[in-house]
């Protein structure tokens, strides 16, 4: 789960990282008594979930498909032109009056920000940052994620900060340095140091710099949290750090023990049909172009069902891992949310039980036609648990249904009936 | 016997809620030996039946193993447990400890793998459909026992429903199965695909491996290392996700360790230049398998293994 910035650096204040002053405001009232606390040189940022904010812009909604598309078809092009004139999602201003300019077309009700990042529907802006600027000297970069294959976490860390640091790595990968973490050990100060000596920081802010990685690190452990990334923090002008960008990203997982995450959760940032396939409990769904529905258990199971309509001709509407199915009001959860997405033209349904029982998966597909009223053409393919059970519910249903054991002719059923695009007359296999 | 389990496998199951029972009665009736179970609230003294069966219920998993000389543990604690679980095993030395769970925190693992350095145990998952041995007729996982026959092919994978997927296909195709393991799809596992294939390269009654990955990660990378470097028996390999849409990856870091390397294309061209036979759709795992063993003249048809 995503974070906004302005949490981020709540975050890191309380656990005595150097960030500069500010908060985040909503309305014109909140925004002037800041600036009247911190002004009157400021940075507006908007604060979205979405990364490329600075080269991004902010438009109103009816105009987020157009500039998107621009921004992507020659990004190299934007990158000179938005600073300057058209709005971005992170200003500079001076005084209150300057301020409040780059601050309300941000909170306009049907602002969004467009970057390369957003896709074409733009993020709503939930609150704009306004921060004191900072006078800065070098940029740096900073992270802390998890390394798989090591079973630790690893700190990436480089004297190029402020800018893609994938494209550094791509241009000049000895400027990164990799730092993996003792899990017993953690990161203690003096491993601080040392990095912060390694990146060649000024003697001045050798200790100031081990602190904050140090702290940073304590973030990464209290919030369960997957990715905590600084890009940049700054050497100042006065020779000492500051983390001036902040993103933290927490593991799901371990929502149980932060109560859900909910006080640092945003919705609004969220995609509704994903929120709603979350709400209804199924494992993991993922709106695509294609035009037939898939419902599946098991990512895995889920992407190769995808790769096989793909190579018979077909397109994905969607990625839907439903999860384990012992219920089967789940499966009519997962299929209101395929049939009322307009594109599905055809539903491929395909279980291969292991926990789940697929004679419950029958049970769920035949309520669901009946009580969605289903008209798409509805392809079954199902395995495993209790398989002849649930073959027989299907069967004696009389539903149109059309049936394949083996996923391969199920994919050629589901791309025909796709491309046939008109519901078929009832058969069995 | 394969790998990882055999005919002397003493099962502890540890987790007796409702899934758990489910699954336990389903290894019993597949003919697993079930020696113990773990669950909290049971005192001693406690059994847990299911047709001609009984087994012991422990409070402690030491308890257990000291009663019972159980040597493998399959986990069903839900996920707020799961890591403690681990835990308890390794310090009570189980050999072989099998966790199922989804959804345990990935800072949970951190400590797990620690745990696991230097220690007498071996872990599979979490996040995984478990081990099963068709031959011994050892099912320690969630598998639907029906697409099994036992043979002379080891399946390993990252997804738990692709393992039975390529197995449904490798039975359909006549072809019976050594040892199946799920490793797992967690950031963080125990064993990894690499470790699984160098099982099986030494194991004398796997005569070649399907091995199945996904986007993401390094794991296949590490495997087709290993394959080039010292696998002596064919692989058929597929990579799930080749059609998936670039990842909604948290943030840009996640690309630093893996660089572009996470794509199917980048594993599947791997694993090839190793030397592994590819199955472009998932649909043609088993008969890709059927032409590799009669091409090496280890095709063994049903009925003639031992």
């Amino acid at each position: 789960m995503n974070i906004h910035e302005y949490q981020a650096k709540q975050l890191f204040k309380s656990h005595g990282v150097p960030v500069p002053d500010g908060g985040a405001a909503t309305t014109e009232r909140e925004a002037r008594d800041l600036l009247k606390e911190i002004g009157p040189d400021v940075v507006v940022k908007a604060q979205v979930h979405a990364g490329g904010r600075g080269k991004g812009r902010i438009v109103k909604r009816d105009r987020t498909t157009r500039i998107y598309n621009d921004l992507t078809s020659d990004p190299e092009r934007h990158e000179g032109q938005i600073i300057g004139r058209r709005r971005g999602g992170v200003r500079l201003a001076s005084g209150t009056e300057e301020a409040l300019k780059e601050f309300r077309p941000m909170m306009e009700p049907d602002a969004r920000l467009v970057s390369i990042q957003t896709g074409p529907d733009g993020a709503p802006v939930s609150a704009a940052l306004i921060e004191q600027q900072t006078s800065i000297a070098k940029e740096y970069y900073f992270s802390i994620q998890v390394d798989g294959a090591n079973g630790q976490p690893l700190i990436v860390a480089s004297a190029e900060g402020g800018q893609s640091i994938e494209e550094v790595n791509r241009t000049n990968p000895r400027a990164v340095l990799r730092v993996p973490v003792d899990p017993v050990e953690g990161f203690p100060s003096f491993r601080g140091r040392s990095l912060a000596s390694q990146l060649g920081l000024p003697s001045s802010a050798i200790r100031p710099a081990g602190e904050m990685f140090a702290n940073l690190y304590r973030v990464f452990i209290d919030m369960d949290a997957s990715l905590v990334e600084v890009n940049p923090f700054v050497l100042t002008t006065e020779g000492t750090v500051v983390a001036i960008d902040g993103k933290v990203g927490l593991d799901d997982n371990a929502s149980f023990r932060h109560g859900g995450y909910e006080e640092w959760r945003d919705r609004s940032q969220e995609n509704p049909t994903e929120i709603e396939a979350e709400e209804a409990n199924i494992g993991s769904y993922i709106k695509l172009d294609g035009d037939i529905g898939c419902v599946v258990n098991g990512a895995g199971l889920a992407m190769a069902t995808m790769d096989t309509l793909m190579l018979h001709g077909g397109e994905p509407a969607n990625f839907l891992d439903i999860g384990t199915v012992n219920r089967k009001d789940r499966v009519i959860e997962a299929l209101r949310i395929i049939v009322n997405d307009p594109d599905v033209k055809t539903i491929f349904i395909n279980i291969f039980g292991g926990l789940a029982r697929v004679d419950i998966v029958a049970e769920g597909v035949v309520d669901a036609v009946k009580e969605l009223n289903i008209q798409q053409p509805l392809v079954v393919r199902l395995n495993g648990s209790n398989v002849e059970e649930g073959r027989r519910v299907l069967h004696d249903s009389g539903i149109a249904v059309q049936t394949a054991d083996e996923l391969g002719d199920a994919a050629e059923l589901a791309v025909q009936a796709a491309k046939s695009g008109k519901r078929r007359s009832r058969s069995s296999n | 016997m394969s790998i990882l389990l055999n005919n002397r496998t003493r099962l502890l199951i540890q987790g007796l809620g409702n899934e758990g029972q489910n699954q336990i009665r389903r290894s019993l009736d597949y003919g697993t030996k079930v020696v113990a179970g773990v669950h909290p609230g049971f005192r001693g003294g406690e059994t847990f039946s299911h047709g001609n069966h009984t087994f012991p219920v422990f409070a402690t998993v030491s308890e257990a193993v000291e009663n019972t000389q159980a040597n493998c543990t399959i986990i069903y604690v839900p996920a707020p447990g799961a890591a403690d679980a681990i835990l308890e095993n390794v310090a009570a030395e189980v050999p072989l400890i099998v966790c199922i769970t989804e959804g345990v925190p990935v800072h949970d693992m951190i400590r797990v793998r620690t745990a696991l350095e230097g220690s007498k145990s071996k872990l599979i998952g979490p996040n995984c459909p478990g081990i099963i041995q068709p031959a011994s007729n050892c099912r320690v996982g969630i598998h639907p026992p029906d697409v099994f026959m036992p043979g002379n092919v080891g399946v390993v994978s990252r997804s738990g429903t692709l393992v039975y997927e390529a197995v449904d296909q490798l039975t359909r195709a006549g072809i019976g199965q050594s040892t199946c393991v799920g490793v797992g799809g967690d950031p963080i596992i125990g064993e990894q695909q690499q470790a699984i294939l160098r099982r099986f390269n030494s194991d004398p009654d796997t005569d070649a491996v399907v091995l199945i990955g996904e986007i993401g990660g390094l794991a296949e990378q590490a495997a087709a290392a290993y394959i080039k470097r010292s696998m002596n028996k064919p692989v058929v390999a597929f990579i799930a996700g080749a059609t998936a849409p670039p990842g909604r990856r948290m943030g840009h870091a996640g690309a630093i360790i893996e660089g572009e390397a996470g794509t199917a294309e980048a594993k599947l061209t791997a694993l090839e230049e190793a030397g592994a036979v590819i199955s472009r759709s998932p649909a043609e795992i088993g008969s890709t398998m059927r032409r590799v063993l009669e091409e090496a003249g280890k095709y063994q048809p049903p009925g003639s293994t031992d």
